[in-house]
């Protein structure tokens, strides 16, 4: 078997906020394979973003990895030098950002960004063909727009154009429909779909959305407090989850409900991790708890073709799905 | 047309603007202590010769009659004349005014050469190591804090003892001998030039700073561009804007003539001339000059508001 196109091992990162360190990782561990379709899920605050840019190095300054590694195609992403990295960044990622306005240089025309992220030079025919392959049509008028010109959709169309530009292995795309209108999310989301399939790219998709990127993903990586609590294929999480935050999202989320059915709002908030957690991070809010909930750490474990991390699996994917109101 | 649009409302305030000048400018020369009177005649003028001397120069008119007159005169094109001299006022300061151009754009490319790249570099190390304490902070504030009466003293006296080269006072014209203009100038062009460094300086390292957080940076860098790219394609441009603004406020300050500099290092440029004016109570120079430098000032500031519509596409729209 080969090597995986991104390992991740027991992944600490911590934020320096000046009088304390705030952990966004907690032993995050995560493989990603070639040509694969891979949603990482969960609340803001669960480190879904720090481990998506850990993997291209883009932290903040004030961000340091405490433990555990990262290898994305080959490189080790937490040793390599400065030049490695760029070189990793240039000739294997590409992001997509969560807003796309923002993402894009306001002083230059569409036209000048899309050839610098094409590498120089480029023919315009070369320019046109790889707007139409994000659908953006029109593309002499794009090109010489300038961002602001031009509205949400039409910016992250051309934000993902110069992500594929060049043919990268990993597409890492945070959020990347959360700015956006409803009515085009869909639209954006099966665009970076079919690119991701025809490029045989592998594209990893932050979210707080379980079910809008299920429809979109192979498989679904849930993350809660700094760790990855239930990883598999989406249609064994989506269908019978195992860990008590994963179905709480899924009755959390809207879309799901009968007429007359109330939503669940997950109670409580997220932690704030200072150091390592030695119990289960989502015992506060949890319907499973149990005692040793509160004094063992759960570690991951294979469990019905998925990983857990859960002490209560078992009854968790036993427990009725009409029992939803239990969850409080 | 969008550039008339977008100057004629600068063009209102700037009338306003010059209009508030002038009667500041014409009001705080009447409350100074003494007259003309007084300089020429010495402390013990009689009654009768004050008189005289008021009647000739209309001095002797109500204030709002002498402020009238004045605008009314500049408003044909004439600026008065100097009660000294007899001669046109403007005809003086248009003699003085390269002299102190050439000083303000000494001052200027000094201040720029040292200030923007130290500014960069500072900007680009602070926002990548969070260094919030480093040499840019540190020659930011000692340079704006110097007063330029000290420093220009304190180099008056280190040049006057050890000339190296350079020359205190005695101007040459740059027409005459430039290599003596240069001697005599840049002594003077330096000491105007470090609040201007440390203007600079703070100025493009807080841009840059700023800059550096914002998401298309990262964006950049997830591209994999190289660092020195970044700065040129990304960061210079989206950093000048407020780096333009304080150059305009710095050269129009500068182009209003540096009084106590000129005056220090005897430059007989705009500034020394209504330095004197203002000793001798002579009006007309000093309600001319002072007035011509807010002009001055309020055209440079005006050409950098157009500056930024070049530089950032979204100003002119979002107006």
């Amino acid at each position: 078997m080969t090597a995986p196109l991104v390992d991740i091992a027991d992944l600490v990162i911590g934020y320096d906020t000046g009088m304390r360190q705030v952990r966004a990782l907690d032993g995050a561990s995560l493989r990603i394979d070639e040509d694969e379709t891979l949603a990482i899920v969960g609340e803001s605050g669960s480190g879904k973003t720090t481990l998506g840019m850990a993997a291209g190095r883009l932290l903040p300054p004030e961000a340091k990895v405490i433990g555990g590694s990262i290898h994305v195609a080959g490189v080790d992403v937490t040793r390599a030098d400065d030049e490695a990295l760029r070189r990793l960044r240039h000739d294997k990622l590409g992001f997509v950002f969560q807003n796309p306005t923002t993402a894009l240089d306001p002083t230059l025309r569409i036209g000048r960004q899309v050839a610098l992220a094409m590498g120089g030079r480029p023919p315009p025919e070369a320019i046109a063909e790889l707007l139409s392959r994000a659908e953006l049509n029109e593309s002499e008028r794009i090109l010489r727009a300038f961002p602001h010109e031009l509205s949400g959709g039409m910016a992250q169309r051309v934000v993902i154009a110069m992500a594929i530009a060049r043919r990268p292995h990993l597409l890492i795309a945070d959020e990347p429909t959360a700015s956006l209108d409803a009515s085009i999310r869909e639209k954006v989301m099966s665009t970076l779909g079919r690119l991701r399939a025809e490029s045989g790219a592998s594209l990893v998709i932050l979210s707080h959305d379980l079910r809008m990127v299920a429809r979109h993903a192979d498989r679904v990586a849930v993350m809660y407090g700094g760790r990855i609590v239930e990883l598999g294929s989406v249609t064994r999480v989506m269908q019978a989850p195992a860990h008590p935050y994963t179905r709480a999202l899924l009755t959390a989320a809207a879309g799901n409900e009968r007429p007359g059915e109330r939503l669940c709002p997950i109670p409580g908030t997220p932690p704030i991790l200072e150091s390592r957690c030695e119990a289960c991070a989502y015992a506060d809010r949890c319907a499973f708890r149990e005692t040793r909930c509160d004094t063992e750490r759960p570690e991951a474990r294979p469990f019905l073709g998925r990983e857990v991390v859960c002490h209560r699996a078992e009854a968790v994917i036993g427990a009725p799905t009409q029992a939803r109101q239990e969850d409080r | 047309m969008r550039l008339a649009t977008y100057l004629l409302p600068r063009v209102l305030a700037a009338l306003v603007t010059l209009l508030g000048v002038s009667v500041l400018v014409f009001l705080s020369l009447r409350l100074l202590p003494g007259g003309y009177a007084d300089i020429l005649l010495g402390p013990f003028v009689t009654p009768e010769a004050r008189a005289v001397i008021a009647q000739r120069y209309g001095l002797d008119q109500p204030l709002v009659v002498q402020y009238l007159r004045w605008v009314w005169a500049m408003l044909g094109g004439d600026f008065g004349v100097s009660m000294v001299t007899q001669r046109p006022v403007i005809d003086e300061l248009l003699r003085r005014a390269p002299v102190t151009l050439q000083l303000a754009l000494i001052a200027l490319v000094l201040a720029l050469a040292v200030g923007y790249p130290l500014g960069v570099l500072s900007g680009v190390r602070a926002a990548s190591r969070r260094k919030r304490r480093d040499f840019g902070r540190v020659i930011g504030a000692m340079g704006a804090s110097v007063p330029d009466f000290v420093l220009g003293s304190v180099l008056i006296f280190v040049f006057s003892v050890w000339s190296l080269w350079f020359r205190v006072g005695g101007y040459v014209p740059l027409g005459v001998d430039p290599v003596g203009n240069l001697r005599t100038m840049l002594l003077p062009g330096l000491t105007l030039s470090v609040f201007g460094v440390a203007l600079i300086l703070r100025t493009t390292r807080d841009a840059v700073l700023r800059v550096m957080t914002e998401p298309h940076i990262t964006a950049a860098v997830a591209r994999g561009a190289s660092p020195g790219a970044i700065i040129r394609r990304h960061i210079l441009r989206n950093a000048a804007i407020p780096v333009v603004t304080v150059v305009a406020t710095y050269f129009g300050f500068l182009l209003g003539g540096a009084v106590i500099v000129e005056v220090l290092f005897s430059v007989p440029g705009v500034g020394l001339y209504i330095f004197n004016g203002l000793l001798n109570r002579d009006y007309a120079i000093v309600q001319a000059g002072v007035l011509l430098a807010a002009m001055v000032f309020i055209t440079i500031n005006m050409l950098a508001d157009v500056l930024y519509a070049l530089i950032d596409p979204r100003v002119g729209v979002s107006r």
